[in-house]
């Protein structure tokens, strides 16, 4: 069975044993074999199956990525001597004495581009949603619901929303004090944002003035001079 | 209104034996790319090196084609997605053009500033990202099987080689259209913007970009990573732009603001001739 030990700086922090057939998980919350408990980790970070041919380290869509001996990976097999990066923690892998080392694949070489073609058959026609170029993703829709100064409902779909007193906002909005445009939502990969622009009193989000820019969540209650909107996402 | 500190650093890393990484700044048009070419015999450079060459033409140039206008998109954003398809279109054709360019391609990160916007486009796995205080986000979309698969299909992952996972899913030139993944956002003094090509993103974590940057000038801190980058191995080839949001001076203010009331007397005037012929 082999074992990792976690380090952090100079620290030892311990040893973890990887059990044949079962899995490892790695990640800020508790409910992880190893909980590393610091913002750069991700709450379900990586894992590690132990598999009949070798041990297989998955990272699990981590913000900041799971990085082996120095380079990003998505999955490895790890061979004894590999160190993984979580955040700022290194993870060595060791196999017990006497075990005998898993096989060594393929490794990456230069960059390539994948015939998109090649790409469905390989993903399979049952899942014709996966991107091809320029492909879309199923994502859900956001809208902004006028709960006060308004009706109805406006749905994001411009990268850049522009909210104001001036006619060329996509959303108009009055008030004595609202900016020619007050504030702008933007679509990024990470999810929506608020920023404020200009004008003499700032957006509200959840009753706090927005001094720069603030992720929206679900249900949010945003206020532009006379008008409230609630922030929503449709499927 | 901005101000915008860059500086930009390519390096051929430790193992390969030519450059294929491109790097463009234009700072009278606000316009910052990297592009990080693929295929042999050179043919690599010559893919990134064709990205950089047509939009640099372009931009001294603008045509006044009607392209497809993207009613979701800002008319900045569009004027990047243009220049975006003019790259494509460029390296798609010269593949076509010699047996030894056939399959030629390049990945493309690009910046462009509005007087208070970031537009950002990205075709590939060359990352753009956002530091913002303490936090770090990306602003790209990575264009890999793994990362496409990983957001629907994860479980189909480990069936794949590692060297089917890092194949791109889209690049600049492989095929006749091409759309990149487009955002865009408020800018802020103190933010800072990475765009750089995967020598550096494969080697160095985003937490630990985030604390380089912030620490160091744009200039200080490309070297710093590529540094980095090359104590790790090197392998590939490693290009950074490193882009710093600052608060314009009193006078540039000003400046800025005579010379927009100049261009809208100007109008003004023109508008009144034409009336009055």
């Amino acid at each position: 069975m082999p074992i990792l030990t976690m380090h952090f700086k100079d620290m030892d922090l311990g040893e973890y044993r990887i059990e044949k057939g079962g899995t490892l998980t790695i990640g800020r919350r508790e409910t992880n074999t190893i909980v590393i408990d610091n913002l750069a980790v991700s709450g379900q970070h990586a894992k590690i199956d132990a598999l009949d041919d070798g041990y297989l380290l998955t990272d699990l869509q981590s913000k900041n990525g799971t990085f082996v001996n120095d380079r990003m990976v998505t999955t490895h097999w790890l061979q004894p001597g590999d160190v993984i990066t979580i955040g700022k923690h290194k993870l060595v892998f060791h196999l017990a004495e006497g075990e005998a080392a898993p096989p060594v694949r393929d490794q990456v070489e230069k960059t390539m581009v994948l015939d998109t073609n090649e790409y469905r058959a390989m993903v399979g026609k049952t899942s014709p949603t996966v991107a091809t170029s320029g492909g879309e993703k199923k994502e859900p829709v956001a809208v902004l619901s006028f709960l006060k100064g308004g009706d109805g409902e406006v749905a994001l779909s411009k990268k850049l929303v522009k909210i104001g007193k001036d006619d060329a906002n996509d959303i108009v909005i009055s008030g004595f004090l609202v900016g020619k445009t007050a504030a702008t939502i933007s679509k990024r990969p990470t999810g929506y944002f608020l920023s404020y622009v200009e004008g003499l009193t700032k957006p509200k989000v959840n009753g706090k003035p927005v001094k720069e820019t603030v992720q929206l969540k679900e249900f949010d209650k945003i206020e532009i001079g006379s008008a409230l909107l609630e922030f929503i996402l449709k499927d | 209104m901005i101000e915008i500190e860059a500086a930009g650093l390519t390096d051929i890393g430790r193992v390969r034996e030519n450059n294929e990484d491109a790097y463009f700044i234009d700072e009278v048009n606000r316009f910052y790319l990297v592009a990080d070419g693929m295929g042999g015999h050179q043919a690599g450079e010559i893919a990134s090196g064709l990205v950089v060459a047509t939009i640099q033409e372009l931009l001294r140039t603008p045509p006044d084609d009607s392209e497809p206008y993207d009613h979701l998109l800002s008319p900045a954003a569009n004027t990047l997605a243009a220049l975006v398809r003019a790259a494509n279109t460029a390296v798609y054709e010269k593949s076509r053009e010699h047996e030894k360019y056939r399959g030629m391609g390049s990945t493309l990160a690009a910046v462009l500033y509005t007087d208070t916007t970031a537009i950002v486009a990205n075709v590939g796995d060359s990352p753009v990202y956002l530091v913002r205080g303490q936090n770090i986000e990306p602003l790209s979309v990575t264009h890999t099987v793994a990362a496409e698969l990983g957001r629907t299909h994860s479980a189909q992952l480990k069936n794949l080689s590692e060297k089917v996972q890092h194949m791109l899913t889209r690049a600049i030139g492989i095929e006749p259209e091409v759309v990149p993944d487009i955002c865009e956002l408020q800018c802020f003094h103190g933010d800072i913007f990475v765009l750089c090509s995967d020598g550096l993103s494969n080697k160095v974590s985003p937490p630990e970009i985030a604390d380089i940057v912030t620490a160091a000038p744009p200039g200080v801190a490309c070297r710093e990573l590529v540094n980095l980058a090359n104590q790790r191995g090197g392998e590939d080839n490693i290009t950074v732009i490193i882009l710093k949001i600052t608060e314009p001076t009193f006078l540039r203010t000003w400046v800025h603001r005579v010379s927009a009331l100049f261009k809208k007397a100007a109008g003004l005037f023109q508008a009144n001739k034409n009336r009055n012929p």
